[in-house]
């Protein structure tokens, strides 16, 4: 069980669960999280591919901490987005941002 | 020009009375126009300086052997070389002098006639600019230069027509005659153009030249001879662009004088003369010709039969006359139709001369009127015009008369008589015509002679107004008695004028009187016109209603112009405005820019069908995002 | 000549840029300053531009007062400018009707400094085009030309003026949608890797089916911008919006860059195109010049009376490029140069009227003549010039190309000929109905043109009158260009 594709299938299920919320979701939030599951989804395969097929034993890891430091730094600015559409809007249902519909 | 054109005295007179009244124009419309009497002096001056010019040419090469002929550069276009020059032989000569005494003398006349009036300047300026084209084109070596001046001659009397501008009238009739003109010059132009092509070669010496025929096959030189005659159809106002020319009495009488006798409609007839070999080279071509100019002939007098309008009659007997003049030139007799043209500019500007002034006295155009008002008091023109309606009718001893057996002489040579036949009842009805008019002014009907005497204190009035403006009204004067002298002396110069011009083209035959009886039949049916009018409208009691008046739809058919009007009317409202125009302008608006707007739309539409893609809902562009992404990726690996 | 070396065409370009530039620094509000200012720099432009007329040296011929630089080496892009027979007239056309334009515009109250700083921008590109020997830079000028348009338009113009400017813009970027390409296909295809006109014109460059290809492309591409039938239909839309001057350089100056292009480019080009497709260009002037004067017949409005005349003006031009003649070209490029006089003169006697009386509907104009009989009679003129009358200009013109028409194509030439009584008809109406009649009352109180207002005016009619007096002034210089290119020919 100890195996590379054990945990890229787990890497892939958490990807498609997040692409499925990201559609899926109407409130911002969600979508949020859905975003975060994704980029999960992408340091579980770097570490995966660094502890089975790498020599050099930092890169997966160091990318997979970038990434935690992007995630933290996109919710900041996510969630500030929210705050103002949620200000203009008085929701944060994604359907009710429509205003560049054509 | 060559660089010794200073020392040359003929070459400088040709240059000085050619171009004078252009520079002239030039200043009048520049500098002086606020100032008319200034203006009308420069204008005056230079037409004199041109008459001096004419005449010291005419008698200088009264002998003349060879034609002389300068060209200088005008254009060169590739192998087209146009030159511009001057042509001076007997025929150039001729109508150079005629149109030299003709314009002066109506600028003149002009002085009094148009005193007061607020285009003055601008007059003078337009009769300038008249003398100047009608000059140089009278001396154009090339048709091409012919061609130009012949243009401008059209343009100066649109201008002068046209010159009340507010009378909508006036300004109709201006249009109507440079409109009507350009349609013959475009066949003119072609005509030209067939020449060019095929001789090469526009020189009117070269034209007349026996080379044409040589260079050019027959059918050819009877196209290119029709097309030519266009112009000679439109300015000269034959059949079928009559029209034009009795409207064109809108303008001021003396411009109306102008152009009958010397300048614009002369100039049709003069170059018929100009190229008469040219012609006389396609027997067919002179033969439609000559049928033209009896159409002409025969229409115009029956027109001028029933008009009440005194410039009217005038303007038909011209039109009559130019078909006089036409049908002697296409009988071949070149010599019958140059004296014609003569003679006719003589006395027809002495008959406009004398209408002016019954115009300008009594304001009105209708005879009848002017008889009312006592119009034969007016000693002066009633005496000239009337020496000048028995030239036209062909009055034994008057200029009139000789030119008129010359050209009945070469009809009579014609195979076919019916042309010597239409010839002597034209000249019948000319009788009747001018004599009708003069014996409406003078024996006005008796009810009307009481009108008269109730009306004796306003002509005394009249008298005090001709003693005010005595000396205008001598300046009118003068040139009637001049033009008089000409007419009653001119006939007798016919040996010599035959002499002057036919001595130089023996070629060209002419008619000759070898028909002893055909002058006293020519004089019997004039002086039997002459009594028919005195009949209907002179003799005491007359009833003042011409046979043709009498039936009600000749009449109609006549004052009507033989509904040429009517036709050429509807053919413009139907074909031109009604088909072309309007189905032209729909085209435009509705499939070129509605073809073009719906391009338009159709992109408009376009954007609008696509922007409903983009339905603001975000999840659905991540998707397509997405899927696109993926089958790039499929594509790509696979 | 000391002068030998002296840059003047570009000298012509940067009084333009320059003056442009000045224009952009001065404050908003001192309006006088700034006509002053473009006064001057459109008069060197006009001074310069009639030095280089009359010192072309005629009996050497060939290009002239040459600037070549190299740009970019890489693409074989020169900064190559120089003077021939064929541009000579039209610089000196444009000289003139930028000079007259901005002194037209010497009311202009409302956003002067734009105004006249993209009309300098405009009237650059205009000079780039007519000069430069480079087909990239032809192509550059070209668009800077087209640009302003829509702003001028736009901004200072009248009736449905963003319906006007738009339809302009559009057509004529589809134009260079169309030269582009063409240009492009000649640069590959020639192996030179050059855009140098001069270099491309050497026989044996391009295939004969390469010459047709890239001539009907740049044909059309160029003819929409010279009004070929049928895609003349922005120009009297954009014409009645323009303002005077705009209208003026508009027709005047702006449709000749289309036929000249098609000159410079198409034909200088691809030679054996031009011969290929000559029944076709002839086939569309002789329409253009037949449609215009009978749609010009029906229209009531003033400035799309002389809209419709230009079109048939214009096909005239194009008939005469169609003839593949000397004197086909000669009239040409001739009746180009007099064409924009006319029609300059045209509009600026109309914008005058507009200005005063605020219509320029005919029927409700009428016995102007009266009330301003100066305005009038510069029209009249111009009209005059407009029908062919001789000794003004345009006669000249038209009568070269119907000469070389008649004889290349005898029932096409016919028709055009024709089409001559059409539009005297329709010019005449137009004069009788605005001019002539009745003193109107209600432009009774209006003043006729003062005499400043009057120069611009004068000048133009000069330059009508001394070209139709004295046409080989302008003829000797176009045949020294056309006489070797018609020869030279394959």
């Amino acid at each position: 069980m100890n195996s590379l594709y054990t945990y890229l299938f787990i890497a892939a299920l958490l990807f498609s669960l997040g692409i499925f919320g990201v559609f899926q979701r109407r409130s911002l939030i969600g979508m949020l999280i859905a975003i975060e599951l994704m980029l999960n989804a992408a340091s579980i395969n770097f570490m995966a591919f660094n502890r089975f097929l790498a020599p050099d034993p930092i890169v997966g890891q160091i990318y997979a901490l970038f990434i935690m430091g992007i995630a933290a730094a996109e919710a900041a600015i996510a969630l500030s987005i929210i705050v103002a559409v949620f200000r203009r809007l008085r929701s944060i249902n994604i359907e009710r941002a429509q205003e560049l519909r054509g | 020009m060559t660089s010794s054109w200073f020392q040359d005295p003929t070459l400088l007179a040709a240059m000085l009375g050619a171009l004078l009244p252009f520079v002239s124009f030039v200043l009048i419309m520049v500098f002086t126009r606020p100032y008319p009497k200034v203006s009308a002096a420069i204008s005056v001056a230079s037409i004199s300086v041109s008459l001096v010019c004419a005449i010291f040419l005419l008698s200088s090469h009264w002998h003349l052997e060879h034609p002389i002929q300068y060209a200088g550069k005008w254009l060169i276009s590739g192998e087209m070389y146009i030159p511009f020059g001057f042509l001076l032989d007997e025929l150039s000569l001729l109508m150079l002098t005629i149109v030299a005494v003709i314009s002066f003398l109506v600028q003149v006349y002009s002085l009094g006639y148009m005193a007061g009036d607020p285009g003055f300047a601008r007059y003078y300026a337009f009769q300038s600019l008249f003398a100047w084209a009608m000059m140089t084109m009278s001396i154009a070596p090339t048709m091409l230069q012919f061609y130009i001046f012949w243009e401008l001659v059209g343009l100066a009397s649109y201008l002068l027509i046209g010159f009340y501008y507010e009378k909508f009238s006036a300004s109709e009739a201006g249009k109507k005659a440079f409109v009507m003109t350009r349609a013959g010059d475009i066949a003119f132009f072609l005509g030209l153009l067939l020449v060019l092509l095929n001789f090469g070669n526009l020189n009117v010496l070269d034209m007349n030249s026996v080379d044409v025929t040589a260079r050019m096959s027959p059918g050819l030189i009877t196209l290119s001879a029709l097309l030519v005659f266009g112009g000679v159809i439109g300015k000269s106002a034959q059949f079928p662009l009559i029209t034009w020319l009795p409207d064109a009495m809108e303008g001021p009488t003396p411009v109306s004088a102008l152009l009958h006798s010397a300048t614009m409609v002369a100039a049709g007839v003069y170059m018929f003369a100009r190229i008469f070999p040219f012609y006389s080279n396609s027997a067919s071509a002179m033969a439609v010709f000559l049928a033209i100019g009896t159409i002409t002939m025969l229409l115009a007098s029956t027109m001028a039969m029933v008009t009440r309008d005194i410039k009217q009659v005038w303007a038909y007997s011209t039109v009559s006359q130019l078909g006089f003049m036409v049908m002697g030139l296409a009988a071949g007799s070149y010599f019958a139709g140059v004296f014609h043209l003569t003679t006719h500019a003589g006395f027809k500007a002495l008959l406009f001369l004398c209408s002016g002034v019954f115009i300008h006295e009594y304001e009105t155009n209708d005879m009848f009127e002017m008889g009312r008002q006592g119009g034969r008091g007016l000693k002066i023109p009633m005496v000239c015009m009337t020496i000048a309606a028995a030239a036209l009718s062909g009055i034994p001893f008057l200029s009139g008369y000789f030119s008129k057996e010359a050209i009945m002489g070469a009809l009579a040579n014609m195979h076919n008589p019916i042309w010597l036949v239409a010839g002597l009842l034209g000249a019948f009805l000319t009788a009747y015509y001018s004599f009708r008019l003069i014996f409406i002014i003078l024996f006005p009907s008796k009810i009307e002679k009481v009108h008269h005497a109730e009306h004796g204190g306003h002509a005394s009035g009249h008298g005090h107004d001709a003693h005010h403006h005595a000396g205008l009204y001598w300046v009118m004067a003068w040139p009637l008695i001049i033009l008089a002298t000409v007419t009653v002396v001119l006939g007798f110069f016919q040996t010599p004028l035959e002499n002057f011009l036919v001595g130089g083209h023996h070629g060209s035959g002419h008619g000759g009187g070898h028909h002893a009886w055909l002058p006293w039949v020519a004089v019997g049916l004039a002086v039997s016109g002459i009594g028919l009018a005195f009949l209907e409208f002179g003799r005491k009691g007359a009833s003042q209603v011409g046979f043709v008046e009498r039936v009600e739809p000749v009449r109609a058919l006549f004052a009507e112009r033989w509904y040429m009007d009517h036709f050429y009317r509807l053919f413009l409202d139907y074909v031109i405005y009604g088909i072309f125009s309007n189905l032209f302008t729909r085209n435009d608006r509705r499939v070129i820019d509605g073809g073009i707007d719906g391009i338009c739309r159709a992109t408009v539409g376009g954007g609008w069908l696509l922007s409903f893609l983009q339905s603001g809902m975000l999840q659905y562009n991540l998707m397509v995002m997405f899927a696109v992404l993926a089958l790039v990726a499929l594509y790509f690996f696979f | 000549m000391e002068f030998a070396n002296f840059p003047f065409l570009s000298a012509i370009l940067l009084s333009c840029v320059v003056g442009l530039l000045v224009i952009l620094f001065i404050p908003e509000d001192r309006k006088m300053l700034i006509k002053w200012v473009s006064l001057i720099f459109s008069g060197i432009t006009m001074v310069l531009s009639i030095y280089l007329f009359f010192a072309y040296d005629k009996s050497q011929g060939g290009l002239q007062f040459v600037e070549k630089v190299l740009w970019v080496e890489s693409m074989g892009i020169y900064y190559f400018n120089a003077a021939d027979g064929f541009n000579l007239p039209m610089l000196l056309l444009t000289g003139i009707v930028l000079f007259t334009g901005t002194l037209t515009m010497w009311e202009l109250e409302n956003r002067v400094k734009e105004f006249f700083a993209l009309t300098f921008l405009l009237v650059a590109g205009v000079f780039g085009v007519f000069m430069s020997m480079d087909l990239f830079f032809i192509f550059v000028w070209y668009d800077v030309s087209l640009f302003p348009m829509y702003p001028l338009i736009a901004i200072w113009g009248s009736t449905r003026k963003e319906y006007g400017a738009m339809k302009l813009t559009l057509y004529l970027l589809a134009g260079s949608a169309l030269i582009l390409p063409g240009i492009i296909y000649l640069f590959v295809n020639s192996g030179l890797n050059t855009f140098d006109v001069v270099a491309l014109m050497q026989p044996g460059t391009f295939t004969p089916f390469q010459q047709k290809f890239a001539f009907i492309l740049l044909y059309l591409g160029f003819g929409i911008l010279a009004g070929v039938w049928p895609f003349h239909t922005w120009s009297p839309v954009g014409h009645v919006a323009a303002p005077t001057s705009v209208s003026m350089i508009h027709a005047g100056v702006l449709m000749k860059l289309g036929a000249f292009g098609v000159l410079r480019v198409a034909i200088f080009l691809c030679p054996e195109g031009w011969q290929y497709w000559a029944q076709l260009m002839a086939v569309l002037a002789t329409c253009g010049i037949v449609y215009g004067a009978f749609v010009g017949l029906a229209q009531t409005d003033l400035k799309y009376v002389i809209g419709y005349s230009s079109v048939s003006h214009m096909g005239i031009v194009g008939l005469g490029l169609a003839t593949v003649t000397v004197d086909g070209l000669n009239g040409a490029v001739f009746q180009m140069f007099a064409h924009g006089v006319m029609t300059a003169l045209l509009f600026s006697s109309v914008g005058y009227i507009y200005d005063r009386t605020h219509t320029k509907m005919i029927p409700e104009l009428g016995g102007l003549s009266r009330t301003m009989p100066i305005a009038s009679g510069y029209f009249i003129l111009a009209a005059l010039a407009g029908i062919g009358v001789p000794c003004l200009a345009s006669f000249w013109a038209e009568l070269l190309v119907f000469i070389s028409a008649f004889k290349t194509y005898p029932i096409r030439g016919a028709l055009a000929i024709f089409a001559l009584v059409v539009g005297a008809l329709f010019m005449l109406r137009v004069v009788q109905r605005t001019f002539y009649g009745e003193k109107n009352e209600k432009f009774a109180h209006i003043p006729d043109v003062p005499f400043g207002l009057g120069i611009p005016r004068m000048i133009l009619v000069a330059v009508i009158v001394l070209f139709g007096l004295f046409p080989s002034v302008m003829l000797d210089v176009i045949q020294v260009a056309s006489i070797p290119f018609i020869s030279g020919l394959p």
